[in-house]
């Protein structure tokens, strides 16, 4: 195993960030973490990184308990390295960063400049070796950024939400470079995303973080909201004041919900009178999924759906256009 | 009005003719503060970096008092080296007393917490995301610190040249502690100091003009490399 946790935890001032019972994440694959802003994506790349120390329980490396002394931390992060989400650039030229961490690797000066202009090669900004690496656009210095990361030989490259500033050219190039790196100089890859779909295109392995724990992967649709009694006695859920869901059964008070993507109803036109747990959305985005095809359907909250390709295509659905959507009691799930 | 139009005037020719005793007295002036500006900057910025890198108890007070200590009259440092260095002090076996470096002793203290301030402020204006680039890449302490650095370039010369316009334009440390002895410890500031005294304002006028060309020269320099590092 490459990482393996046992109820870690990390906390700021009061608030609990992680809180992992247990986690192992293997070598040589490709493994997103998947999961809202704020589900503690970042906290835990950064311990993976060896650049934050859980505030209590194990973490393991390679089949050794991390002990987190700066002396011996230093040869595990020569072995792990990380990419910001904003990654900065040393005010230097692009050369000059690469060089960096082939520098104090003191890999002779002779050899640095050969793995200087593959790295380039392989991120595909060959042509910015020269220029001042402050001067270069978002996309540009996230690709910069992984050539230097290379550039340091790892075992272990870490990427927080590597596509989430950058623009759509930019996006596809990084994923391919993120398969390249795993493919062809198997390096574990380890990356946080909040996008769904990118973490079902790249990961062999998704890990499903909310609120700081572990949430099944199977579950989708989550939300934090609130079970308040309603008028007639029937306890609804309150999604972030945005959705009244009404609920098989639950005790009041905070809550975290799942909506079951399979179970959502689709219809075209109002039923009258509309059905209870039914409200209007707006089709954001289609995505082939197997048999199936995922609709992202804007209802005041993302919502995603699936429907079977029989049940899409008698429905003629038009992007953008508005849709009605019933989510029964029973699928939704308390979590 | 007339006599400083007139002073001015044999000013530039005595500059012009380079005058031996001009000649001297600038460069004791600027071999003296020189030194003193690189040993102060030598303890100034490595104490800037530990101060704004390291929690401990006292950080803040100890921040406050070296921004008290940057207006710190150059008469009391005088003062307080003279205590020391003088025939009766701890120190007077030395017999540091009315030598440059005396003059250098108390313009090190008059400066450092210049460079020490300044280089903390520099620092701490430093994106936190170089640290952990500089860690996750592989650096150790010291390769981390220096990428620090070396992004708080421009804000670290800003405090050297500040503290060396500082010390090059004080008088009250050099009369003091250096004695304006002609030809070993008078500077341009003392220089002046006595002109103005003797009531003779061509070799004073002269030493202002030097004085500003240094501090022109200096903020041209700076300029410069800031802006060559900008493009």
């Amino acid at each position: 195993m490459l990482y393996e946790l046992n109820n870690l935890k990390k906390i700021y001032g009061k608030r609990t960030v992680l809180d992992l019972t247990s986690l192992s994440v293997e070598a040589g694959r490709i493994v997103g973490l998947l999961g809202p802003n704020g589900a503690g994506k970042t906290t835990l790349l950064e311990i993976f990184a060896f650049l934050s120390e859980p505030t209590s329980g194990e973490l393991w490396f390679q089949g050794k308990e991390v002990e987190h002394e700066n002396n011996k931390l230093r040869d595990l992060r020569r072995r792990v390295v990380m990419v910001q989400q904003h990654p900065i650039m040393f005010t230097v030229t692009v050369e000059k960063n690469l060089e960096f961490p082939l520098n104090i690797r003191k890999i002779p000066k002779q050899r640095r400049g050969k793995v200087i202009d593959e790295l380039l090669d392989l991120v595909g900004m060959g042509v910015f070796k020269h220029a001042r690496a402050h001067n270069l656009s978002g996309g540009e210095t996230q690709r910069i950024a992984i050539a230097r990361a290379l550039a340091s030989s790892p075992e272990v490259i870490l990427f927080d939400e590597p596509t989430a500033s950058v623009d759509v050219e930019h996006q596809i190039a990084i994923e391919r470079i993120l398969r390249e790196i795993n493919q062809e100089k198997g390096i574990s890859v380890i990356f946080t995303t909040h996008d769904m779909n990118q973490a079902a295109r790249l990961a062999d392995e998704v890990i499903f973080l909310f609120e700081g724990r572990l949430a099944q992967s199977t579950y989708e649709n989550i939300f934090s909201g609130q079970i308040v009694p309603g008028e007639n006695g029937e306890p609804y859920c309150l999604v972030q004041n945005k959705l009244k869901l009404g609920i098989n059964k639950g005790h009041m008070g905070p809550v975290r919900i799942a909506i079951n993507p399979n179970a959502i109803q689709v219809s075209q036109t109002a039923d009258d009178p509309p059905p209870a747990n039914s409200f209007k959305g707006r089709l954001l985005q289609l995505t082939d999924e197997k048999n199936k095809v995922r609709l992202l359907v804007d209802a005041g909250l993302p919502l995603s759906v699936l429907l079977s390709k029989q049940d899409f295509a008698a429905m003629s659905l038009d992007m953008g256009s508005s849709i009605w959507l019933t989510c029964p009691p029973d699928s939704i799930e308390i979590i | 009005m007339e006599f400083l139009l007139d002073s001015f005037f044999s000013a530039l020719l005595l500059l012009w003719s380079i005058d031996p005793e001009l000649v001297e007295i600038v460069s004791v002036s600027l071999k003296v503060s020189s030194s003193s500006t690189l040993i102060a900057s030598l303890i100034g910025v490595p104490a800037g970096f530990f101060i704004a890198f390291r929690e401990f108890p006292g950080k803040r007070l100890l921040i406050t008092i070296l921004n008290t200590l940057l207006a710190l009259p150059t008469v009391v440092v005088g003062l307080f080296v003279y205590a020391f260095i003088s025939r009766r002090g701890i120190l007077g076996v030395l017999d540091l007393l009315y030598t440059q470096k005396a003059m250098i002793i108390g313009q090190v203290i008059l400066i450092i917490p210049i460079i020490t301030v300044f280089t903390i402020s520099a620092i701490s204006r430093i994106d936190e995301r170089y640290r952990q680039t500089a860690m996750t890449l592989g650096a150790n302490a010291l390769q981390t610190a220096w990428v620090i650095i070396r992004e708080a370039r421009f804000g670290i010369v800003a405090a050297v040249i500040a503290a060396f316009g500082r010390v090059i334009a004080e008088v009250g440390i050099s009369m003091m502690l250096g004695g304006n002895a002609k030809g070993f410890t008078r500077n341009m500031t003392t220089a002046m100091a006595l002109e103005y005294d003797k009531g003779e304002f061509v070799l004073s006028v002269a030493l202002g003009i030097v004085l500003l060309t240094v501090s022109f020269g200096l903020n041209i320099f700076f300029n410069y490399i800031q802006g060559r590092a900008r493009v």
